[in-house]
């Protein structure tokens, strides 16, 4: 039996080391109903696990708060933003996020492989038994989400739930 | 001046091992940027570089094929190869130092850790 660390805090603290490292951002587990992202304001990203477990990790954010971290990160106006540099940031948060994720998860001697994150269009798919929801926000009460999907993966966070 | 390869897929990533480097005090170096282990193993063999730092998951060829190539190569061998990674455990932290690379590198990188990786580069 694999030995981990619990799934649910794995995911926060991977989600916290990101965002405020890479964009100096506070992040915190958002208390009661959760705040939708307007379907016009959505933006989300995809990576696939895809050894010695397999899942997808998704993360989604608002199209405004996307924007005002990369004109952050890039040092520049939010008016000068690209799409292009946009979307590179959050496929490249998405990545460090799942690496830390999985690292977190399983134990030291385990090798992994996850794919590459991948911009996604549309709206997230439809919650079922096999994905967990993190709803997150930071210091102005923005909105992030977080969703792991897949039954092999899903299956490490009913066996320690932490 | 010193010439550093860094290869990542993502622009993002370079823009920060580039910014981590230019804190450390490499600042002035000659930055070569490209987008997978191919680009990074030509723009090598055009001219050699100093260091190059590479991520482990990129298209085309990956840092770890990038690890061997390099290692393998009688003109490259003595270039040591940092390799930045956001899918790395000890278990391929040790493989990767096997195969040659000279530190693996755990994302998101920060100065601390990145002055820490090229101690005995800088010196």
């Amino acid at each position: 039996m694999i030995e981990h660390n619990p799934f649910h805090p794995a995911m926060i603290e991977a989600v916290k080391q990101t965002l405020e490292n890479m964009v100096f951002m506070e992040i915190l587990e958002e208390r009661g109903a959760p705040t939708d992202i307007p379907p016009e304001d959505l933006v989300w990203s995809s990576l696939l696990i895809n050894d010695p477990i397999q899942g997808e990790i998704r993360l989604a954010v608002p199209a405004t708060l996307l924007k005002k971290i990369t004109s952050n990160v890039f040092g520049i106006d939010e008016e000068e933003v690209t799409t292009s540099q946009a979307y590179d940031i959050l496929n490249e948060l998405l990545n460090t996020i799942a690496g830390l994720f999985v690292t977190k998860l399983l134990p030291e001697t385990q090798q992994y492989h996850i794919g590459l994150p991948s911009l996604e269009a549309g709206p997230l798919p439809e919650i079922d038994e096999h994905t967990v929801v993190w709803h997150l926000i930071n210091s102005e009460d923005e909105p992030l989400k977080i969703q792991a999907a897949g039954a092999s993966l899903v299956a490490l966070s009913k066996d320690n739930n932490g | 001046m010193k010439r550093i390869i860094i290869a990542d897929d993502s622009a993002t990533a370079r823009m920060f091992i580039k910014r981590c480097l230019q804190i450390i005090g490499l600042g002035d170096a000659e930055f070569v940027e490209v987008e997978d282990g191919k680009q990074a193993l030509e723009a090598a063999k055009e001219q050699p570089a100093d260091l190059l730092l590479t991520d482990l998951n990129m298209p085309v060829m990956d840092g770890q094929t990038l690890v061997k190539w390099v290692k393998a190569s009688p003109k490259l061998c003595d270039m040591p190869v940092v390799v930045i990674t956001s899918a790395g455990n000890p278990a391929k932290e040790a493989q990767l130092l096997e195969l040659g690379a000279h530190r693996v590198i755990n994302k998101p990188v920060s100065p601390p850790v990145m002055m820490d990786a090229l101690a005995d580069f800088l010196d």
